[in-house]
């Protein structure tokens, strides 16, 4: 909803209310995404606003991925891997947390808000953990903003 | 780790002529060849003799050795792509490689992805201060010097100052940290680099250190077991002469060292800090204008020696970016910052290539001086050292935060060894 619409209906509606934010989460499919199936079978209530991409492992995730993504306008990145011992592959979410370090650098060089990018261990089990990481992200990009890059 | 140093000279009277300093290397490249220990040399040398086109070159007859004796600061030839690219990664020649720091790291860069054989190269790192573009190089000697470009016979860049020999035999000096305020000297990612001793490699030489000596001669300082064997056969066949230096040269040595340390951290503090003194929003739209200018020529992945997909995710066949797109979207130069800058050596290659003039070296040693301090790696030092986003340890599995602090961990670790000790 535009701006402009808004302030015509004369709503007191505040920024972050008619901020929704496009977020894109990648779910590793040994753990994450199936923590959100169950969030899902369990009928826990979570922000709708989050576009899952199943992964087959969290160091799946290209690097770049998260930055095309967060270039094409999305407003966070959120990737959920296994915890640290559990992963599927033995050592892919030990990848992904130092490529995740990286790119944390990296968006703060070129000068876009780290906090838009989120690395979370979510098992299979941890359904409330998911919907609790998700609606929780949401408050944090809803105070960060849209992104920039999306406007342009 | 300080190796065995060698005041060494070479016993060729046309070798010490030509030499910048006491003509070792070229004899030890000499003694390599005529012994059958390598089958080739790399190195640079003035393509049709002119001081501005320096090459790459495999060398493979003792008698051109000579054409590639001296120094050429205003070339920047790329070694470690031409050895990647062009020689098969030395994966079935043995090679001697001649090159600067930034080459030198390169090549360990390259064994640690498989793209070379370090076994079959014999590493010698010359002692470097910094190259000077070569259009940079022909307008300051105009501009500045007043003289004319292809009269200019040698360069060198010491204790603050650039000093050029013309044809006639004249010499003319300049104070270079004023040239470089007016925007002449060294290249960008020269003046930040803190790394002028190659240590890593298996033969550091140089200058330095030598400066009170009658004659001239090269300092060496043999950093692996290879190159000390190599220089003590030199020594044996008489291809070279040698002695120790003295403390006092070792000492001079260091303190040059040191000196040019302190003026790289300057630099570093100079280009960097306008940048990280911008808030956020400004920060990027300052990049996203650099970035506007790129034309997707490929020409910094082209030349870095470090990028070495064979099936780059640039290209349009990889459906990853729109086809014939100028400016290619932003995911292009960020793509390769994501990609190598954990493992970037300053070499600068990539802004030298870049026909747009974006501020690449820039953008990549900066990312990089903050990568080193998150994940304390620096990249091509140690070949045993794998690069920080494809090797981790088995300590980290028991961490369950997602930022790790690695130098605890390390430390963690070290008191751990050493316990056992």
């Amino acid at each position: 909803m535009k701006t402009e619409q808004v302030e015509k209906r004369g709503s007191a509606k505040t920024h972050e209310d008619i901020f929704e934010p496009k977020i894109i989460a990648f779910l590793c499919n040994w753990c994450s995404y199936a923590g959100a199936d169950l969030a899902g079978t369990s009928r826990i209530q979570y922000s709708p606003i989050v576009h899952s991409v199943r992964v087959s492992c969290s160091s799946r995730v290209d690097p770049t991925y998260v930055i095309k993504a967060l270039m094409m306008g999305a407003d966070g990145v959120l990737i959920a891997g296994c915890h640290p011992g559990e992963c599927h592959y033995k050592s892919g979410n030990l990848l992904t947390r130092r490529r995740f370090m990286m790119l944390k650098t990296l968006l703060e060089t070129i000068g876009i808000e780290p906090d838009r990018l989120r690395l979370e261990w979510i098992s299979a089990s941890e359904a409330n953990k998911f919907a609790s990481v998700v609606d929780d992200f949401v408050k944090q990009i809803k105070k960060l903003g849209p992104n920039e890059m999306g406007e342009q | 780790m300080s190796g065995i140093m060698y005041l060494a000279r070479s016993s060729d009277p046309k070798v010490l002529e030509k030499a910048e300093s006491g003509g070792a290397v070229t004899s030890l490249l000499r003694f390599l060849l005529e012994t059958g220990k390598v089958d080739g040399v790399v190195t640079a040398k003035a393509r049709n003799g002119n001081r501005y086109a320096g090459v790459p070159v495999l060398i493979t007859e003792p008698e051109e050795l000579i054409d590639s004796a001296g120094s050429l600061h205003c070339s920047i030839p790329n070694i470690p792509r031409f050895v990647k690219e062009y020689l098969d990664g030395a994966m079935k020649m043995k090679l001697a490689v001649v090159g600067k720091p930034c080459d030198i790291r390169a090549l360990i860069e390259l064994q640690k992805r498989e793209q070379i054989d370090l076994d079959n190269l014999i590493l010698i790192g010359l002692n470097c201060t910094g190259t000077i573009s070569p259009t940079t190089a022909k307008q300051m000697f105009i501009d500045e010097f007043k003289v004319n470009p292809n009269e200019v016979i040698r360069e060198d860049i010491d204790e603050g100052k650039l000093l050029v020999m013309l044809e006639d035999g004249t010499t003319k000096s300049l104070d270079l940290m004023k040239l470089e305020e007016k925007g002449y000297g060294r290249r960008e990612n020269c003046r930040r680099c803190e790394i002028n001793i190659p240590i890593f490699a298996d033969l550091a030489c140089g200058k330095w250190g030598t400066e009170d000596e009658e004659e001239r001669a090269t300092f060496i300082e043999a950093c692996s077991d290879k190159g000390r064997l190599l220089v003590e056969e030199a020594i044996e066949r008489g291809f070279i002469t040698a002695e120790r230096p003295d403390k006092k040269s070792i000492k001079k040595r260091e303190e040059k060292d040191n000196a040019e340390k302190e003026l790289a951290e300057l630099w570093k503090e100079r280009d960097f800090k306008p940048i990280l003194d911008l808030d956020l929003s400004k920060r990027l739209e300052y990049w996203l204008n650099e970035f506007n200018k790129c034309i997707k020529c490929y020409g910094c992945r082209d030349a870095c020696p470090i990028c070495f997909c064979d099936h780059c995710l640039l290209e349009a066949s990889r459906g990853f970016l729109e086809g014939g797109e100028i400016p290619p979207d932003t995911v292009f130069p960020l793509t390769r910052l994501a990609h190598v800058a954990d493992s970037c050596v300053n070499c600068g290659q990539c802004q030298d290539a870049c026909p747009m003039d974006l501020p690449l070296s820039k953008l990549f040693s900066l990312l990089n001086a903050r990568l080193n301090e998150v994940f304390g790696y620096m990249p091509g030092i140690d070949v045993d050292q794998k690069q920080p986003l494809s090797a981790v340890i088995m300590e980290e599995l028991q961490v369950e935060d997602t930022f790790l602090d690695i130098s605890s961990i390390n430390k963690a670790l070290q008191s751990k060894s050493s316990k056992r000790d």
